[in-house]
């Protein structure tokens, strides 16, 4: 920037807290970096033979799970829960405890690096020269003087970068940062925000009391894989399991996912009926409970439901009574239920159904997500409309400069929305990342931050928690490599009035030490600063939840219309779910690609789950390679034989598939996503669950590492084929 | 004239009915293998990956391992219930009786099925002999990984190399830890004072450790429960590990 901000504009913009940022200059109260020592120069808490803790949060996903960090000399060795954390209470999942792979992974980012071929090659190989942290710093601040042309990209978890970049550019007049994950396509949360704002009047990912649930009847809704705050969910599902009259599980949708292998009943319904059947469910509620049905339901065919669905009248009928047998039913809408062309409308049946069955605002029910202690309102995550919309405003030339953190959109986004061809008409791209993923080979400057655990940090929790809180991160060992933090170089860069990150984040924090209700409560900003450290962050003691209003949703019409049918027989309907152990960003971790996936015991690849009747009719078998074509592209993977997948439908997991990302990762799979085209739904949202695909047969086999019926010392099994 | 060796008499180190010192319950109801135990697991005891090749081998290594088994045809398939299966602490343990140099015996201390790294040779006869196939073999210096992986490596357990036979310790270096640190502030460890990676990371609480010797605690109670079964408890072995089975909702369908 030409001009320096001053410290009161900037402050003006960052808002509360801004006052007692003079009071903290010189008041840390412990070292602000952990360094690593040689072990004859220790610090005095570190004593040899025994582990130092540190709390901070986990950045696999954006749930927000709190951490404690075991290390000893210097060293991270083993990631444990923080039983203070409201959201995972001491508990983690594969990818939480395979966080150290990516922190000693052998392919990270060591230094800033520079693209030498220049502009002059923009799509061609790149050819990487380091460069020093100051030169990086400078082509920042040379971005930031055109604010018009820059446009930030960031991941989804809400944390103190996306803060510190949304008041940076309202600062400077660049647009709002966008934020967006892999994960927010596959649950479509803009989608079930949107439909909060049409039933209950306020736009929000909602928060479903799982735990005290006495029956839930589930539409795809993988909670306890990926699912919005999976270590949550899992906790309440076994809360649920645990009450004195066990829960019920019913689970709706085309294949057994691992989700429904833990439910009592499972139906495989069609794809795309998932709205028409809530609607049918609450048409044949009310009329058995109040005699007639509200206008939302009663223009829904219950016969001509079941059809779309693929299921008997009866079986709707018997979750009917199931449902008025119950206290406090739950419904949840999952992720590839809203990922249809009418996902909008399939969202607000369920959430009215959930209205019909009286649970908003009620345990076990349906509320609002407790408003964060920053006192913020909803900030969602870019819908896949946004996202193509970016890729719009790339091609026409309108992005000088854009800059990548927390997020591979090259791997993350459909190839059909062309974002990759689309970076080549950036001047500039400036990508953050930590390790050497597709985005970032794609760049021409390479800025790399420091691994989650080497850094700084707060992050909003939005779910999984009915507290208000704030996860608190920090740095459990000294930068491996030449990295530096992406909100140091902002701050040098753009010349803001902060010293360093952690002068940021205290002045962020500020405004939490005159609240009231917290887990703990200090007297002064360093001591609170402390205590935030040592707890990993900040909650307050009661539930904080909202209760939805209700009043006049049942009495709006549903404008419901089932998916259209199959073209021809070869067509198979394409479900695309998130691997439950790599989720978007797992695979560049060896551990992870070993894990075993729960439902097909698959290691280290990718694989299409095909029903075995339609296997034999199609004359495939375990192990052969297969062509999976959509109208948008193509990809030959493995097939799987999954005795629990509708017949007329195919599945391929997302997570495998990287032309980078390092060695764990990189040639290994296929990436489904490229199967998906640019159909959304009304919410903005991707169709993905709309893709119908052709198999084609190659005559090629290749064969899967699977754990199932090869245990053992010597392999037995492995002549099975 | 040859002297021959002297041959210890065998003797068996178990009793009848003995319920053992330490033990943990898996409700399989409650499990919903997510593998957070299995990564758990290899994390804190410094198991080594061995790419996709061997995997598919079945030299994977994990010292726990979430089955899955499929019942029925489609439409009524369903799988059955998750169960993490990790070495079962037999009180009674078949691998022992057949090892020829002791590398896996019974510690008298705290009743669970010992590995001496540095005695085994590598004969397999082991793990030919567990019923449970917890036993997993080096068949390579996994452990050899590019810098700087290796930095993860916890320094309380020993990174083993080739040719030598591992399994489940119950996470033995925490259960030493817990019980010096007890010993030292004069009491008995309290129940739930040591807890093993996989019951510390399992999201569902479906993993329970604790002393079987002592009537109150959780894993006792547990054991004891109406659901509980022990895997091929017919063979004699006296495991250590109870499961409790899922309690499906048989009216529904």
């Amino acid at each position: 920037m030409t001009e320096k901000l001053s410290r009161r504009d900037f402050l003006k913009v960052v808002g509360a807290g801004a006052a007692t940022a003079a009071v903290l200059t010189g008041c840390g109260p412990a070292s602000r970096y952990v360094t690593r020592e040689p072990y004859t120069k220790m610090p005095e808490y570190n004593y040899n033979g025994q582990s130092t803790y540190f709390a901070t949060t986990c950045r696999e996903c954006a749930a927000g799970c709190g951490l404690v960090v075991r290390t000893m000399q210097g060293r991270a060795i083993k990631t444990e829960g923080n039983p203070y954390n409201p959201v995972n209470l001491g508990k983690t999942c594969a990818r939480g405890q395979a966080t150290l792979q990516g922190l000693y992974n052998p392919d990270r980012v060591k230094n800033p690096l520079r693209n030498s071929r220049g502009e002059s090659n923009p799509a061609g190989e790149r050819d990487w020269t380091e460069m020093s942290w100051d030169a990086a710093i400078g082509v920042v601040a040379e971005a930031l003087k055109a604010p018009a042309g820059v446009q930030f990209l960031l991941g989804l978890a809400p944390d103190h970068l996306f803060d510190l970049v949304s008041d940076l550019c309202k600062s400077l007049g660049a647009p709002a940062p966008i934020r967006y994950g892999a994960l927010s396509m596959f649950e479509a949360r803009v989608t079930l925000g949107e439909a909060a704002r049409a039933v209950f009047g306020r736009p929000d990912t909602l928060f479903f009391d799982l735990a005290n649930a006495d029956l839930v009847i589930s539409f795809g809704a993988n909670f306890l894989e990926t699912w919005i705050s999976p270590v949550a969910f899992t906790r309440g599902y076994a809360r649920m399991r645990k009450q004195r009259a066990r829960g019920i599980l019913i689970q709706l949708e085309p294949r057994l996912s691992q989700t429904a292998a833990k439910a009592d009943l499972w139906y495989p319904i069609k794809p795309g009926s998932e709205g028409l059947v809530a609607a049918a469910l609450g048409k044949l509620y009310a009329e058995e409970k109040l005699g007639v049905a509200p206008v939302a339901f009663e223009g829904v065919d219950v016969t001509a439901a079941a059809e779309a669905a693929g299921l008997e009248v009866e079986a709707l009928e018997k979750l009917t009574a199931l449902l008025l047998d119950a206290d406090r039913p739950l419904v949840l809408p999952g992720g590839a239920a809203l990922a249809h062309e009418n996902g909008l409308e399939t969202a607000k049946a369920i959430l009215a159904l959930n209205v019909l069955l009286g649970n908003p605002g009620k345990p076990g029910g349906v509320y609002h997500t407790p408003v964060s202690p920053l006192g913020e309102e909803y900030r969602r995550p870019a819908s896949l409309k946004e996202m193509a919309d970016l890729v719009e405003r790339m091609n026409a030339g309108q992005i000088k400069t854009l800059l990548v953190h927390g997020v591979n959109p090259v791997f993350e986004l459909p190839k059909a929305l062309g974002f990759e061809a689309a970076l080549a008409k950036v001047p500039t791209v400036i990508s953050f990342a930590t390790f050497p993923d597709e985005t970032a080979m794609a760049a021409h400057y390479i800025f790399p931050d420091h691994h989650g655990l080497e850094s700084w940090g707060y992050q909003r929790v939005t779910d999984g928690t009915g507290q208000s809180m704030l996860s608190g991160a920090q740095p459990v060992v000294a930068p491996f490599y030449n990295t530096k933090s992406t909100v140091d170089v902002l701050l040098a860069a753009a010349n803001l009035p902060f010293k360093d990150e952690v002068e940021y984040l205290q002045n962020q924090v500020a405004a939490l030490v005159e609240q009231s209700g917290g887990f703990y409560s200090a007297p002064d900003l360093p001591s609170f600063w402390a205590l935030f450290q040592q707890f990993g962050g900040w909650w307050k003691n009661d539930p904080g939840l909202g209760v939805p209003g209700v009043a006049g949703v049942l009495e709006k019409k549903l404008n419901l219309k089932t998916g259209e049918k199959s073209a021809s027989y070869d067509e198979f309907d394409l479900l695309v779910y998130p691997s439950p152990i790599l989720a978007e960003a797992g695979a560049n971790k060896p551990w992870l690609q070993e894990t075993p996936d729960p439902m097909t015991t698959v290691m280290w690849n990718s694989w299409i789950e095909i029903n075995p009747k339609t296997a034999k009719k199609l004359g495939l078998h375990n192990d052969d390679v297969v062509r999976v074509v959509s109208p948008y592209g193509a990809v030959e993977v493995s097939v799987y034989e999954y005795p629990a997948i509708r017949p007329d439908a195919v599945a391929i997991p997302f997570g495998q598939g990287h032309t980078a990302y390092g060695r764990y990762a990189q040639q290994r799979g296929v990436n489904p996503a490229d199967l998906f085209g640019p159909r959304f739904n009304a919410a903005g949202d991707l169709a993905f669950a709309d893709v119908k695909v052709r198999i084609e047969k190659t005559g090629k086999k290749r064969e899967l590492s699977r754990l199932e019926s090869k245990l053992g010392v010597y392999g037995e099994g492995m002549e099975e084929h | 004239m040859a002297i021959l060796p002297k041959i210890p008499e065998y003797k068996a180190e178990w009793a009848e009915g003995e319920e053992g010192r330490w033990g943990i319950a898996i409700d399989m109801d409650l499990c919903t293998g997510c593998q957070a135990c299995v990564a758990a697991c290899s994390m804190e005891n410094n198991v080594p990956f061995v790419g996709e090749h061997d995997a598919g081998y079945g030299r994977q290594m994990a010292w726990i391992r979430v089955e899955r088994l499929w019942e029925g045809e489609y439409p009524e398939v369903r799988a059955t219930p998750f169960q993490p299966v990790m070495c079962q602490q037999c009180g009674a343990a078949p691998c022992e009786a057949v090892c020829p140099v002791f590398a896996t015996v019974h510690s008298q201390a705290e009743q669970i099925n010992l590995q001496v790294y540095n005695r085994c040779v590598g004969t397999r006869y082991c793990a030919n002999n567990c019923p449970y196939v917890a036993r997993v073999f080096n068949w390579a210096d996994y452990s050899n990984y590019p810098e700087p992986l290796a930095n993860q490596f916890n320094p309380d357990v020993t990174v083993r190399r080739r040719g030598v036979m591992e399994k489940c310790t119950f996470c033995i270096q925490r259960i030493h830890k817990a019980t010096d640190q007890a010993k030292a502030e004069g009491r008995e460890v309290r129940d739930g004072e040591v807890q093993p990676a996989c019951a510390q990371a399992c999201p569902a609480e479906a993993i329970v450790f604790g002393r079987l010797d002592d009537p109150e605690s959780r894993v006792s109670k547990l054991s004891k429960d109406k659901r509980s079964v022990k895997l091929l408890e017919d063979l004699g072995t006296q495991p250590r590990v109870t499961y409790l089975k899922g309690g499906y909702h048989g009216n529904l369908g």
